[in-house]
Parts: structure tokens; sequence; C-alpha cells
């Protein structure tokens, strides 16, 4: 495999590139089946309720005001964890990144708490730190940061060295430096590891809320699966479905936004 | 490809300093403890975390419940796997069934895994199938997605080498398509076997009474934070081996991927 048929082989992709925004029709399959299962699914099934039950279920949640609150303390753990995750590991991934000595002493570390599953790590932590605000940040913070700091690692090892020589040139002070050479190089990394971790976060605060029963749509879910009320369950899936589209197309935003110095992604 | 390198280079050579400075955290984590200078209720030193993994060693459960998950995950990864691989093939090859399903493709992937389990213990109980059901849900995105997009890289150069030759569906597929798609595939498939142990714990813990899941959880009601490090331990081991075996298998099996140019992380 030559070199030259990587390259050629990433412009044919890129000619054939598919578009961003996928086709509605692609939503066909998941309505047809939604409505089969709303058509067949006529008496009272402990397993598979109809869908029209589960918006009944959640509704009655909402009506209830155990919906709203639930919601709001998800997302908040959720962002707090992100950010705390974010500008941890884009620190410690710079510092890494950009030192070999450091690289290759806490690589095997690295390595190591990057394949533990995040899972194994939440009964630790609720023995640990009870079942607060802050073992779940601590939680999820530990599991959402790898992404984040291997990207921004690789992409600090990468770094150009025209760039810094540039920086050397003109005598821009540390904190300039970091401001205007790092800061715009980084960033896009930052992002794709930011796209990573999103739905990883939202797992594992979900997962600890479901294990610990910390107020949240976790525990809800947990409630509905002991009290064997399927259609709150099917309804709150939904829900945190919902939840985790809005986060995904709110992150592509803020990229864009945040990116738009760039040229277009390629 | 980065992770293929990577391994060849720890291959190449023992990280020294890297280790040293596991066991330079590991000694210091055991003074500070023997010692006392940090009391936590729950925190054992590491040689207590070493006896009571030899102690669950030699009673045979240790050894019993990784194999239940290891198991799991790897039955599961290869379901997945060949859900994944045949239906990324066929989106990738018609851009009809690709527009008609790839929606729904996003909207079910967007799902957070965890939320599905309850749901799946509901209709499934406490059962096997509940968790090789939730690993196969799970796992098969990456493998479908990354499987799509590498049947779509086939450069047109290629294409034309198929119709001069006239080939076959078939061998269209086998000759041109899958060799194409395979430095993708193969990491869809790296993504999906990690995807595939975190689920097949976390399905354990909730649902499913075996393996290392339903050992940590119960260890945690027991208040055994010794035999929990000692599982947790076990855990990033099992990820280890299987990550690494999955990369050396790769590797052997396609060469010449070990050369490509780094794509991603």
């Amino acid at each position: 495999m030559t070199a030259g048929e990587g390259v050629r082989r990433r412009s044919a992709a890129e000619s054939k590139r598919l578009p961003s925004v996928p086709p509605l029709r692609g939503l066909l399959p998941l309505v047809l089946v939604l409505a089969i299962w709303e058509l067949v699914q006529r008496e009272q099934s402990p397993y598979v309720p109809r869908p029209s039950l589960w918006v009944h279920a959640v509704a009655e949640l909402w009506r209830e005001g155990v919906l709203a609150p639930a919601v709001v303390a998800t997302l908040k753990t959720f962002a707090l964890s992100l950010t705390v995750a974010t500008v941890l590991g884009a620190i410690i991934g710079v510092v890494v990144g950009r030192s070999r000595f450091v690289d290759r002493l806490s690589g095997p570390l690295l390595d190591y708490c990057r394949v533990m599953p995040a899972a194994a790590v939440v009964p630790l932590a609720v023995l640990f730190a009870g079942y607060t605000e802050n073992m779940k940040v601590a939680v999820v913070v530990f599991s959402a940061i790898w992404p984040i700091l291997l990207q921004v690692r690789q992409s600090a090892r990468l770094l150009s060295p025209d760039l810094l020589g540039v920086a050397r040139s003109l005598q821009l002070s540390r904190l300039a430096t970091a401001r205007k050479i790092y800061f715009p190089s980084l960033l896009p990394a930052v992002f794709l590891g930011l796209r990573v971790a999103a739905p990883t976060v939202l797992v594992i605060v979900l997962l600890v809320e479901i294990t610990t029963v910390v107020p949240g749509v976790g525990a809800q879910i947990a409630r509905a699966q002991q009290n064997f009320d399927t259609a709150s369950a099917y309804g709150l899936v939904c829900v945190v479905g919902i939840l985790a589209l809005l986060v995904n197309a709110l992150i592509s935003l803020l990229e864009g936004y945040v990116l738009r110095y760039r040229p277009q992604r390629s | 490809m980065h992770n293929l390198r990577s391994v060849a280079r720890l291959r190449s050579s023992w990280n020294l300093p890297g280790l040293c400075l596991l066991v330079f955290l590991g000694l210091s984590w055991e003074l500070l403890v023997d010692l006392n200078v940090i009391s936590y209720e729950f925190l054992p030193s590491p040689s207590q975390v070493a006896v009571a993994g030899e102690r669950l060693i030699s009673s045979g459960e240790l050894g019993r419940n990784a194999a239940h998950t290891l198991v799991a995950t790897l039955v599961g990864w290869i379901i997945a796997a060949v859900v994944g691989i045949s239906v990324g093939i066929l989106l990738g090859l018609s851009r009809v069934a690709w527009g008609f399903s790839v929606a729904t493709i996003e909207v079910l992937r967007a799902l957070p895994a965890i939320a599905f389990v309850p749901v799946a213990i509901l209709v499934f109980g406490f059962s096997l199938e509940m968790e090789l059901i939730v690993v196969v849900f799970v796992s098969q995105w990456p493998i479908l997605i990354n499987t799509i997009e590498g049947v779509r890289s086939v450069t047109p150069a290629h294409q034309d080498v198929a119709r001069i030759m006239r080939l076959g569906r078939l061998e269209h597929i086998r000759k041109i398509v899958l060799p194409s798609a395979a430095p993708h595939v193969i990491v869809g498939l790296q993504l999906g076997l990690a995807l595939a142990l975190a689920l097949a714990i976390v399905a354990e813990m909730l649902g499913n009474p075996a393996g290392i899941g339903y050992a940590l959880s119960t260890q945690q009601l027991a208040l055994q934070p010794e035999n929990m490090f000692a599982y947790v331990v076990v855990t990033g081991l099992l990820g280890l081996v299987l990550n690494a075996g999955f990369l050396r298998l790769a590797a052997l099996l396609f060469p010449a991927l070990t050369a490509l140019p780094e794509e991603r992380v």
C-alpha cells in the first residue's frame, strides 16, 4: 500500500461524500415499525405496550411534576461533568503530548485507564463517595476524559514545528503562545474528543443514576423497571433519546460556531 | 490506525519509564495506606487487593465470572460483527437503501445504550439473552457505520477495474469492496469490542446475575472493597487483553494495514 494510494483513497471518499444531514425519508422504517406496533398491539401487554401508552405514561409523569426536575438534574450533571472533563482532558493532553518524556512515562497508565470500562468504576465510586452529587461528577469525568485527552495528545504531538518557530521569532510570551498558537491548533481535536465523549457522559450519568438512585432520569427509569411500569420505561427511553439527539445537535452547532475560522472540514 | 502502530511499538521495546511509574504509584499507594497517612474506611492497600484476588482465583469464583463476561462479550460482538458488516455492505452499496434507513439508524444509535437495559430486563427478564441482546444492539453501531463508510471509500479506479473485469456481484464485493473497506471495518470492530465489554458488564450489574458486573455490584453491597478492587483490576486487564488480542489478530490477518497513513486516534 503506497502513500499515493492513500491520498487517492481519501480524495475519492471526498468526492462521494454523503450529505451531512441524512434525508428525512430515512425515518420511514422507524415510523412504520411504531405504527404497526400501535395497530397490532391492541390489548394491554406487560412487555410491549403500544406507543400511545408510552406517551400517556410520560405525560402522567410530567403532570405529577416528577419528570421536569429529573431531566434538569440529569442535564445539570451532564453539563458540569462534560465541562470538567473537557478542560482537564485538554490540559493533561497538551502536557503529555508536548513532552516526549511525560508521554512515554504516562503511556501504560493511560492505556490501562482508557480500556477500563467506565461502568466497572461506578460501584467503587459509590462505595467511596457515597450517593452524592460530587461522586456522580467524579465518576463521569473519569470515564469521559479519555477521548478528549487522547485526541488532544495526538494533536499536540503533531503540532507543526513551524508554528512554534513563528511564536519564537515573534518573541511571544508564554501566555500569548498558548492563546495564539496552541489554542487554535488544538481546538479541533478538543471538539473531536467532545463528540465522542458526550454520548459516553450521558450513558455514565444515567448508569450512576440507575445504580444509585441519585435523582435524575436514570432513577426514574430504574423505578419504572422495578415497578414493572413498562410503558413508562419505554417512554423514558424515548425522552432520553431525544435528550441525546438535542445534545448532539447542540455540540455540532457549537463546533461550527467556534471553529468558523477554519476552512471547511474535509 | 494509530493503535495498530502503538501495539507494534509496544512490542518492539519495553516502556521502562512507564512501567516504573506504575510500580511507583502502586508502592506509594501501599505505603500511604499501611502507614495510615490516608485512612479511608473503604480503601484497601494493593497488597490486600492482591490477597483478595488470590483468594478469588483459588476459589474459582473469579475465573468463572471472568469467563462468563468474556464469553458474553465475544459472542455478542461476533453477532454484532456479522449483522453490522452485512447490513453495512448493503447500505454502502445501495444509495436507495441508505436513503431510506440512515435517519432511523442515526436516531437509534443516539439512544443512550444504558437506558435500554431496564427495558430489556423488563422484556427478557434477568437472563443471558437480555445481556446478549443489549451487547449486540449497542456494539453493532460502530461496526455498521464504519462499514458503510468503508464501502463508500472504494476508489473510482478500483470500480473501473471491476467493470473491466466484468466481475459478478459477489466477486465485486469479495475482491473490490471488502479489501477497500477493511481498514474502516477494523476500526469499527475495535470500537465495537470495547463497547461490547462495557455493555456486558453494565447488563450484568443491572440484570443478568452472573459475571464480573454482577460480582462488582454484590461486592459493593457486601462492603468488600478489596474484592471489588480485584474485580476492577481484572476488568481493566480483560479490556487490555481483548484490545491487544484484536489488534494483534488484525495485524496478523491484514499486515498491509499497519502501513496505512494515520487516520484517527
